[in-house]
């Protein structure tokens, strides 16, 4: 979980477009020139429970244009630019021969352009970061099989009022946490040129490339607005419960809900982002924990199950807490 | 699983109640239910209510459920430990229901084998645990312990609860529930003012997946693997279609008391209000639920009003619920007669009927029943309607992969007001048949049945002062009781020999002076009594409404209707309570069992030659009035009508226009 106190330095520009009534800062002279560099790579991820798994993922080379100094995660660099930024992003692939990356982030469009980068190759795709929200960035390379393998991450566009997802009232917020959602089977990461995607069944089902217990908590204090960015990088639509409380549902898909309204379960189709928001109650939370919030399809496991109880007992698999 | 022979037994019983249209009597229903529990609809269990907090005892507990593929599938649930169920286990967990502000306490003890919780998604107020030890996401009880957890009733709505412990486990072996909050505005809202509904129509359906395997595992204490989870019953409140349409408390399926018959009524001004259905999720995977027939109209999600939007199709999520209203405008009024559809209807050689069994009338039009393929059963009362509404994930709409069953359960349209009927035949117990046959009754059309008061003659002459008379037939009149005669201007009160040609009279009666009449006076009856017969009301059937239009005509002989001008005919329309005095208590105008029907309108009412049209309501079960034996189904309605003017008596006839009874069938 990656949780930070929101900060923002460009409030003279906001102001000054909040006279003009204007929502987007398009070409404004504020509007940042942003170059990021991608490189998908081979690694291996951790596992919940102990040992690794094989994945193909996205890392930020140290030297740029050398991929040999960029490390695969799981998921993906989080990138985060503002509202009314130039975004440039070169991905340069460097997967084993025969799987071409098709770089694409849906809710986005970029300007024209190649759209595919052979192995050994890069693609540069530029946009400008119009509108504010949550995206998923990711490979559509080789039918879906690259997403699997790991190469997805989320894109934040900030929006150009501090401390508002969207810019308005409602989507205020004090903590942030991104949650990319997502699952893993270890037998298809070990063979994923030559695996029947019949036979795909998940045995590990992350937060940020992490189950249960080693997910990151979201300290928040009761009272404080925590703004919770889904993105389902998985296969399957997700429903996640969060107890003790409802979180309010103010966008999907990168696009403020006109209609916002509270959900104490919410179902993250595959593919899609949600952003809610959830004010912490000032009462005891359910669990010495915090707050649960976990997967109500009972992904709750890491890993193979021999046993006659899941497991660990102590919990796995897609559940964290706000911790007040 | 295990295999019984049990459950095949239980099939042939569902399909004797069926082809019967009985419903199972009460006195085999299972214990898991109130006394008081209707048929169908959600039933909230009581707990106990003491100031403004609400109480349940809940025991976690084992058991078994029945499929309707004949499996018994072991199960984990909450049983309510408080009487009339006393622990008793279903499934699943009880139904609770508190009002908006109340501290809601729930007590669970453990009788599994391992430690156990609950937690209650959607409650935003904090929820207290008092004894237990702490758990992964709430307060746990172990083994053979206890604990109690209290919160504030916070915003109305559908809610669930379930296990917070050992989640993957306990969750999809079945310790999960409805929880529902009402406003303080009242039973019958959902939310706010502008979600109220009709509290006879409120329905829960809490769907839920199962894979017996696993159950099967944790029964033997063998191992399994979660990862291969693979679903095999998809259940409404329970149980699998067809099972889901068994009434609440069933006794076929002891386990699973909550039956998810959805069952409406077109609206109408006096019956505006839609039907509540409450769905929650509980199941491991996501469920496209879609009725037929007509849209649903979303209200709320997780216990919270959202957008109002109409749907045919909504998936809910996991641990999600949703609430709707459902209501049934009948904006085309499709009639037989008066408003025939405008397509041809289909041949019912197209049509196909499961096993020789349908729930189709034979008819289109709603309250009509029409003709079906010789062989075939029809499970149609009234000429009901019946949709499907069920998981459009379709093999969800199976039992163990085999359709149809599952995650289904029926909408049924009841025609507006509720089942009706015409007079299948008609007796005449103190009348002579002027003219018109029982289908005069059957439509408001100005066709009549016309009946005059019973006649006879004096084969010989009468003194003023003679009490014993012969007459030449005494067919027709009362067979028993006292009753009153009319010869020339004089009326005589026949007080013994009723049923013979001999009777003994009191003379000059009713304001009358006792007078001589010659040989062959006609005697005539002051009153008519005639009734119409009713068939086929199934036991069980509520509400019962009789409706009633007639008039009275001046003479007895003509085909028009001679004004009456003044001294108009008492008419009192009486229904045969058949408890009172058994078949015979309704076989003469003056027998027993003839119960006068209960103001609104009030009794006797005055009827001259312009039509009037009445209804009577019977509150509450119907079956006082709905034959037994070889009357079985049979509802009678007596019309009598009484007319004497002292100074000069005027014949007179009553002509019955129309004659219906409305009731809810089972």
């Amino acid at each position: 979980m990656r949780t930070s106190v929101h900060r923002r330095t460009r409030v003279l520009v906001v102001l000054l477009l909040a006279t003009f009534g204007l929502s987007c800062v398009g070409s404004s002279a504020s509007a940042a020139t942003i170059s990021i560099e991608l490189c998908a790579v081979t690694g291996t991820a951790p596992l919940p429970g102990g040992g690794t798994v094989p994945i193909w993922g996205f890392g930020i080379p140290a030297a740029t244009g050398d991929c040999s100094s960029a490390t695969a995660s799981l998921p993906g660099p989080q990138l985060a630019v503002d509202q009314g930024d130039l975004v440039t992003i070169t991905v340069r692939n460097a997967l084993p021969p025969g799987h071409a990356v098709s770089f694409e982030i849906p809710g986005v469009t970029f300007d024209p352009g190649p759209a595919d980068a052979a192995p050994g190759a890069a693609v540069s795709r530029s946009f400008t970061a119009g509108r504010p929200g949550t995206y998923l960035y990711q490979s559509g390379g080789n039918a879906g099989r690259q997403e699997a393998m790991g190469l997805s991450g989320a894109l934040l566009v900030r929006s150009s009022v501090p401390g508002q997802a969207y810019g308005t009232p409602g989507t205020a917020y004090d903590v942030e946490a991104v949650l990319v959602l997502m699952a893993i089977d270890p037998a298809f990461n070990a063979a994923p040129d030559t695996f029947d995607l019949q036979n795909y069944r998940a045995t590990y089902w992350l937060i940020n490339g992490k189950g249960y217990p080693n997910t990151t908590p979201i300290s928040a204090a009761a009272g404080q607005r925590v703004l919770l960015r889904y993105l389902n990088a998985g296969y399957d639509n997700t429903s996640m419960t969060l107890l003790g409380t409802h979180q309010q549902v103010v966008a999907r898909d990168a696009r403020l809900l006109t209609n916002a309204f509270p959900a104490g379960t919410e179902t993250i189709p595959a593919g899609a982002t949600e952003d809610t928001v959830v004010t912490v109650p000032a009462g005891s939370p359910p669990s010495s924990h915090g707050f649960p919030l976990y997967n109500r399809q009972l992904h709750l496991t890491n890993g193979p199950q021999t046993g006659t109880s899941p497991t660990p007992a102590t919990g796995g698999g897609m559940l964290t807490f706000i911790q007040p | 699983m295990t295999r019984r022979t049990m459950p095949r037994f239980r099939r042939v019983m569902v399909a004797l109640a069926l082809a019967g249209g009985v419903a199972v009597p009460a006195s085999l229903h299972a214990s898991a239910l109130p006394p008081d529990a209707p048929p169908i609809g959600m039933i909230c269990t009581p707990g106990t209510v003491a100031g403004s907090t609400h109480t349940f005892n809940l025991v976690a507990k084992s058991g078994t459920i029945d499929t309707p593929d004949g499996n018994s599938v072991f199960m984990w649930s909450y049983a309510n430990a408080d009487a009339p169920d006393n622990g008793h286990f279903q499934s699943p967990g009880p139904v609770l229901c508190a009002t908006q502000g109340q501290t809601v306490v729930v007590h669970l003890s453990n009788t599994l084998p391992e430690a156990t919780s609950i937690v209650f998604p959607g409650q935003d107020a904090t929820v207290t645990a008092t004894g237990g030890t702490p758990g992964l996401l709430t307060t746990e009880v172990a083994t053979s312990g206890t604990v109690t957890y209290t919160f504030v009733a916070g915003q109305p709505g559908t809610y669930l609860y379930e296990s917070g412990s050992d989640v993957v486990k306990q969750v999809e072996m079945g310790l999960t529930g409805a929880l529902v909050i009402r406003p303080a505005l009242g039973a019958d809202y959902a939310y706010d003012t502008g979600t109220r509904f009709d509290p006879a129509r409120e329905y829960l359906l809490l769907l839920s997946d199962i894979d017996p395997d696993l159950h099967h595992a944790v029964e033997v204490g063998a191992t399994y693997d979660v990862n291969t989870l693979r679903n095999r019953y998809f259940a409404i409140n329970g149980r699998e279609f067809p099972d889901t349409i068994q009434d609440n408390g069933s006794a076929l399926l002891p386990n699973q008391p909550y039956g998810s018959l959805v069952r409406i009524q077109p609206n109408t001004a006096t019956n505006a209000r839609p039907a509540l259905v409450r769905m929650i999720n509980v199941g491991a995977v996501n469920h496209p639920f879609h009725p037929h027939g007509n849209h649903t109209r979303q209200i709320a999600q997780d216990g919270r009003l959202i957008a109002s939007t109409e749907h045919f199709g909504e998936t809910i999520g996991s641990g999600q619920t949703e609430d709707y209203l459902l209501r049934w405008d009948d904006q085309d009024n499709w009639d037989p007669a008066t408003n025939p559809l405008p397509v041809a209807q289909p041949n019912y050689r197209n049509l196909f009927f499961k096993d020789g069994n349908t729930w189709y009338s034979g008819s289109p039009y709603l309250g009509s029943k029409g003709t079906l393929p010789v062989g075939t059963t029809s499970q149609n009362l009234c000429g009901e309607w019946y949709f499907p509404l069920h998981s459009h994930a379709l093999n969800e709409f199976t039992n163990f992969d085999q359709g149809f069953g599952g995650m289904g359960t029926l909408l049924r349209v009841d025609p507006p007001g509720g089942c009706f009927g015409s007079p299948t035949s008609t007796g005449l117990i103190g009348a002579t048949l002027k003219s018109g046959a029982v289908t005069a009754l059957g439509l408001a059309d100005g066709t009549y049945y016309q009946v005059n008061p019973k006649t006879t003659t004096r084969p010989t002459a009468t003194t003023a002062a003679q009490t014993s008379i012969t007459v030449a037939s005494a067919a027709g009149f009362p067979t028993s009781g006292p009753y009153f005669v009319r010869v020339d201007n004089e009326i005589l009160q026949v007080t013994a020999g009723q049923g013979t040609t001999t009777w003994t009279v009191a003379r000059g009666q009713l304001g009358t002076t006792a007078a001589g009449h010659v040989t062959g006076s006609t005697l005539t009856a002051l009153a008519t009594d005639w009734y119409g017969a009713f068939g086929g009301v199934p036991a069980g059937s509520q509400n019962l409404k009789v409706l009633y239009k007639g008039r009275n005509c001046g003479v007895t002989t003509t085909a028009t209707c001679p004004v009456l001008p003044s001294n108009f005919p008492q008419q009192t329309v009486k229904v045969c309570n058949w408890t009172i005095a058994g078949a015979g208590g309704c076989s003469n105008a003056t027998s027993t069992g003839w119960t006068t029907l209960p103001a609104p309108p009030a009794q006797p009412q005055a009827v001259g030659s312009t039509d009037l049209s009445s209804t009577w309501t019977l509150p509450g079960p119907a079956d006082a009035y709905i034959g037994t034996g070889s009357y079985k189904g049979q509802i009678r309605v007596l019309v009598h009508t009484q007319r004497f003017t002292p100074t000069a008596p005027v014949a007179f006839s009553t002509w019955g226009d129309l004659m219906k009874i409305v009731y809810d069938a089972p």
